[in-house]
């Protein structure tokens, strides 16, 4: 045994930031946190089965887009706060906080135009912008990872793609918490002044490349001791309720309303 | 030393990982932390490391009550993980320099001693854990045995008051496992403090004078000397620890 082991050091940190450790930290903490609360989440939220979900969704992105009327742009709005009402409060804060983020964004590369005099078309973008980051956010919370993964199976989307998101998607959540054991280390061991905190970081980021490269030959392995031979095939079958019908009758008047409000 | 009163802890405010836990470390104590899997040790554990901050409760330690509040402020952090050694289950994830003398020496060398000492005690450590000769190996590419040799060797030249070990004996192979064994024995008796969690009671013989038994509820059952509890193998049957 070493005679320093038997004595107490006697000593007192310089002041140095560790600030990047902490964020780095945080950061990850929150993305382990949404991707765990996403699939704690009730899948079935609005009832409706994750086909007509992601058709819903995606149709009504299209039609926000191509529509020219105000009115269409603000009902579309509407029925997007109405939807909100389903999710948790955190959720809503969530949903809202993005939505109004990336429309205030749109609005500040939009300003010029406003200058110009296409302050309608600048508002009306925005709004467009609202609409269309709010539904996808809804679908996301409302709709596990591999359920919207499996409805992808319908609109003939590869097997192998399919497969490849969701591995991708899953490794995230596996990779992110070995980082986070990592940070939490360098954090613990991050006792004095850092010369260089980017080597440390370095090293953390080495760590993980290699990390995943042995994860992914270990599943590799894996899969072909299982019989992998390259083809991957997603198996899903939809069954409809009336909540489903409800939802294709409110679609069904979205696209109405559209060659109504701007067609006609 | 350590001191917890009435905490408890609980995962974004939803899942409960600790219910009013008690405890109390004299300087010196070597304990451990039995109980099944999902019981709240490894909770406890980085809540004594200052990782999270009880959710109720206070968390004691040397006289002086630890909270988030204090952790933000950067010296009184640094200055309470010098003093708290963990060693982290997946010996992996606590490696994260280009080479084993490197790794070691990260510490010294955050602590400001110059190259000479860093060198001494670097030196020192790589002797006591037996592990002088992966000197300029990679962590990554070291067996299992030896990447925990390492990662405890990081810690040990930390000089910490406290060692806290997560199952340290997990995935090891015996020979490694008597050698920890002889090793967590070596630095009580040189005044260090152990908390560890450990499923694996034939290797740690020796090493214990106290164990903590946690339930599945995250509640501790019963506190008290080691080999009583270990004796006690209709207890330890009912509570699924063997």
């Amino acid at each position: 045994m070493p005679e320093w082991l038997f004595k107490k050091d006697n000593y007192i940190p310089e002041k140095d930031s560790v600030n990047f450790i902490n964020k780095s930290i945080l950061s990850i903490l929150n993305i382990l946190t949404r991707f765990k609360l996403q699939s704690n989440a009730k899948a079935d939220k609005l009832g409706v089965n994750d086909l007509i979900k992601l058709i819903s969704t995606l149709v009504l992105i299209i039609f926000v887009s191509l529509s020219k009327n105000f009115t269409y742009i603000l009902i579309a709005d509407i029925f997007l706060l109405m939807l909100i009402n389903f999710l948790s409060i955190d959720e809503i804060k969530y949903v809202l906080k993005v939505s109004f983020v990336m429309a205030a964004i749109t609005l500040i590369i939009l300003l010029p135009s406003i200058f110009l005099g296409y302050g309608n078309n600048a508002l009306m973008i925005t709004l467009k912008v609202f609409a269309t980051v709010g539904f996808v956010n809804i679908l996301s919370y409302v709709t596990k990872w591999n359920d919207l993964l499996g409805a992808l199976k319908v609109f003939k989307v590869p097997d192998m793609f399919i497969f490849v998101l969701d591995i991708t998607i899953k490794y995230i959540i596996v990779l992110g918490e070995f980082s986070l054991n990592l940070a939490y280390a360098l954090k613990l061991r991050s006792v004095g002044k850092s010369i260089s905190k980017s080597t440390s970081l370095s090293g953390i980021v080495g760590t993980m490349f290699i990390k995943s490269k042995e994860l992914s030959e270990e599943m590799y392995g894996a899969m072909e001791c299982r019989g992998f031979t390259g083809e991957y095939r997603v198996y899903k079958k939809f069954k409809f309720k009336l909540a489903d019908y409800i939802c294709i009758i409110v679609i069904a008047a979205f696209i109405l309303a559209y060659f109504y409000l701007d067609r006609l | 030393m350590i001191d917890i009163r009435k905490v408890s802890y609980s995962y974004d405010n939803k899942v409960s990982a600790l219910k009013n836990i008690n405890i109390k470390v004299q300087e010196g104590e070597a304990v451990a932390l039995v109980g099944v899997n999902g019981s709240g040790k490894s909770t406890l554990m980085k809540l004594i490391n200052g990782l999270i901050s009880p959710t109720s409760g206070k968390f004691i330690f040397d006289g002086e009550e630890i909270n988030s509040k204090k952790l933000h402020d950067e010296k009184f952090s640094k200055a309470f993980h010098k003093k708290i050694g963990f060693v982290f289950q997946n010996s992996e994830a606590q490696l994260f320099c280009s080479n084993v003398y490197d790794e070691i020496a990260f510490g010294p060398r955050q602590m400001g001693m110059n190259e000479e000492e860093v060198e001494k005690r670097v030196e020192d450590t790589l002797k006591l854990l037996k592990i002088e000769e992966l000197r300029n190996r990679q962590p990554y590419h070291l067996s299992g045995g030896e990447k925990k040799k390492v990662a405890i060797a990081a810690v040990v030249v930390l000089n910490p008051d406290v060692y806290i070990f997560d199952e340290p004996m997990n995935g090891l192979d015996p020979k490694t496992k008597r050698f920890l064994r002889e090793f967590m024995i070596a630095i009580n008796n040189a005044g260090k403090t152990i908390l560890c969690s450990t499923h694996d009671f034939e290797y740690v013989k020796g090493v214990f004078k106290r164990a903590i038994v946690f339930s599945y509820d995250h509640t501790i059952i019963r506190d008290g000397d080691y080999e009583e509890i270990m004796g006690d193998t209709e207890f330890l049957y009912e509570n699924n620890i063997i």
